[in-house]
């Protein structure tokens, strides 16, 4: 019992990190239908932000966080207009802008080399990481503010979508973009906005998820694939059916490695994916984008 | 025809151009380090052909050709390991290649664009995975050696493995080249336009995109076991991202669904670095802006950036009948 409440634990943290990853995937790829390969670049950048103002600078906590969200807000205006409009305007198919977000992924990792090296380095935390119980369980207050913060991201995500106009402007943009132009929804806007939202989220994410995994410049890659594998296993077309495709990798994961073996952790949970594809060609909660084709 | 000649580019011409000065270049070259990179061009050229088939021509992205290239590295390497001689075991691997692509190809090509591609990465980062844990059998990170070529008793020198590498390369140019030129080439157009209208055509859909998806992996299963050979090992990061980076690198570079672009990129890709490296720390950035300004500034790469070239200097004087050319994208 105990253990298995430990497993299921560590699981939902690193869900609820993958979930978000993949959550920001989707809100773009709801905006424009381009997958956007820096988004894990995004986490790097807030986790390496976040020491770069917290340690280097040791500005207190709340204007070091707004610095990280900005750095990570500057970025994602980088990214659409550096690579996302540029390429767009010169009629590139989406596959084509995706291999230009990899550009972009590699460019902020070069830049991320530059600034802080390739070692691993200590991230402060924002919450104390000291041992906890609660009921049954162990844990710390950060895993807790992972839990919590997804929880309240999806709310907020849920919210937007569905109970606000704005929320109704991006879905139309998503279904059609170019009738949604036709009546008058300015869809560029809408697409700037998943840039700036779904940046928004990885940043946040980095602030917490880096004290649990350190901070590496090179962490940006598995972060992305984690993030697109939640996406494509619950279905890219709804950030929720992303959502809980990256839980639902974290849980297996978290099982397979405390009940099996670690190693072939990885594999196995990829492995799943494939099979599951092969039965539910557009994730498993994918219906919607099924009906597209 | 008319149109191809008119083009200057038929289908042998200049693959022999490009033998000539394969053949050529171990003269000029002075230590065997260049003689290294110049393999590694014949190999990224044959892997690259084979991803330029299937996603340049035939619009099916896969994001896991780099599996492939380990999976034919790796089966190559544990059939020396048992004994196989080079003859037996080069063919070996390749049907290992083609028989994994067949199983898995068949499902996989059920799915489009996006979540081909994520499948397939599955599949690159599967192989990938295995092959640095099943320590046993794959030896682990560390990887295994490959004994040195030998056929029919005679050692194979590295300048001897170069030739046979350039003679791969330029065959299978050829057979892109004939592929293309064909009634195959139209019916893969018809595949990236639109699946449905093509089979409305009557083109078998399935049937071609298994066909192209194996002939893409056996390449680059061939380009896997050439690297196998000039590296003399095989270790798990043939199957990794990097490896998938360079093959979307070169064809982006070169210019996807043309002819030479898997050539031409693989050349400045394999030598661009070794200009970068003087940069030191800043090479992963510039790697990275040359990457996007190729994409931004000359999307058919620099087959597109040529062949543009060629038209503005050369029209004028081939102004007279004017076969409209149409410049594929």
């Amino acid at each position: 019992m105990e253990q298995i409440g430990v497993i299921l634990l560590a699981g939902l943290t690193n869900g609820s990190v993958y979930g978000l990853v993949g959550l920001s995937i989707s809100l773009i790829y709801g905006t424009n239908r381009v997958i956007n390969f820096a988004q894990g670049e995004f986490v790097m950048l807030g986790v390496m932000s976040a020491i770069l103002f917290m340690v280097t600078c040791a500005l207190p906590l709340l204007p070091a966080i707004a610095a990280v969200l900005g750095v990570v807000l500057v970025a994602a205006l980088a990214l659409e207009f550096g690579v996302y409009q540029p390429l767009l305007r010169r009629g590139a198919p989406p596959l084509t802008i995706m291999i230009g977000t990899l550009a972009a992924a590699i460019i902020a990792t070069g830049a991320a080399l530059l600034v802080w090296g390739p070692l691993q380095l200590y991230v402060p935390n924002v919450l104390p990481l000291e041992a906890m119980r609660v009921g049954p369980l162990i844990t710390n207050p950060q895993q807790i503010a992972i839990i919590v913060v997804f929880a309240a991201l999806l709310a907020l995500t849920w919210f937007l979508l569905y109970r606000t106009r704005f929320g109704l402007c991006i879905r139309a943009t998503g279904v059609n973009a170019r009738v949604a132009l036709l009546m008058g929804i300015r869809s560029r806007r809408i697409v700037r906005f998943g840039f700036l939202f779904s940046a928004l989220i990885s940043g946040i994410v980095g602030l917490l998820v880096g004290p649990l995994l350190g901070g590496q410049v090179g962490m940006g890659v598995t972060l992305t694939v984690k993030g697109f594998m939640a996406a494509i296993l619950g279905g890219l077309g709804s950030p929720f059916a992303a959502a809980a495709g990256g839980v639902l990798i974290a849980l297996v994961e978290a099982l397979v490695a405390g009940y099996g073996s670690s190693l072939y952790a990885e594999p196995i949970i990829f492995a799943l994916i494939l099979m599951i594809l092969f039965f539910r060609p557009y994730g498993l909660l994918g219906d919607f984008e099924a009906g597209r084709h | 025809m008319n149109r191809i000649h008119a083009l200057g580019t038929g289908i042998w011409q200049i693959p022999l151009l490009i033998l000539l000065a394969g053949l050529v270049v171990p003269h000029l070259l002075s230590s065997g380090f260049h003689l290294r990179l110049a393999s590694i061009v014949c190999i990224y050229t044959i892997l690259c052909v084979g991803f330029n088939l299937l996603y340049g021509y035939a619009g099916q992205i896969s994001m896991g050709q780099q599996g492939f290239f380990a999976l034919g590295a790796y089966a190559y390497a544990l059939l020396t390991q048992a004994g196989w001689p080079f003859y037996a075991a080069l063919p070996a691997s390749l049907l290992v290649c083609a028989g994994v692509t067949l199983v898995i190809g068949v499902p996989l090509l059920r799915l489009r664009s996006h979540y081909l591609a994520m499948a397939s990465l599955c599949f690159g980062l599967i192989f990938a995975g295995v092959a640095s844990r099943w320590i046993d059998v794959t030896g682990g990170t560390a990887g295994m050696m490959v004994p040195s070529l030998k056929v029919a008793g005679h050692l194979v020198s590295r300048t001897e493995l170069y030739y046979g590498l350039v003679v791969i390369a330029v065959a299978v140019l050829l057979l892109q080249n004939f592929i293309v030129g064909t009634h195959l080439g139209r019916v893969l157009y018809s595949l990236r336009g639109d699946e449905t209208a093509a089979e409305s055509l009557g083109v078998n859909v399935t049937a071609y995109k298994l066909r192209v998806f194996v002939l893409s992996s056996v390449l680059a299963g061939l380009a896997g076991v050439g690297f196998a050979l000039v590296s003399r090992q095989v270790n798990p990061s043939f199957g990794e991202f990097p490896i998938l980076v360079t093959i979307l690198t070169v064809s982006v570079v070169g210019g996807l669904g043309t002819r030479y672009g898997a050539l031409l990129g693989a050349i400045v890709v394999v030598l661009a670095p070794q200009g970068l490296t003087a940069f030191g720390d800043l090479e992963t950035l510039l790697y990275g802006v040359c990457l996007l300004l190729f994409l931004l500034f000359m999307p058919h790469g620099l087959s597109g950036f040529l062949r543009a070239l060629c038209l503005r200097l050369f029209r004028p004087a081939a102004a007279k009948p004017a076969p409209r050319l149409k410049v594929s994208p």
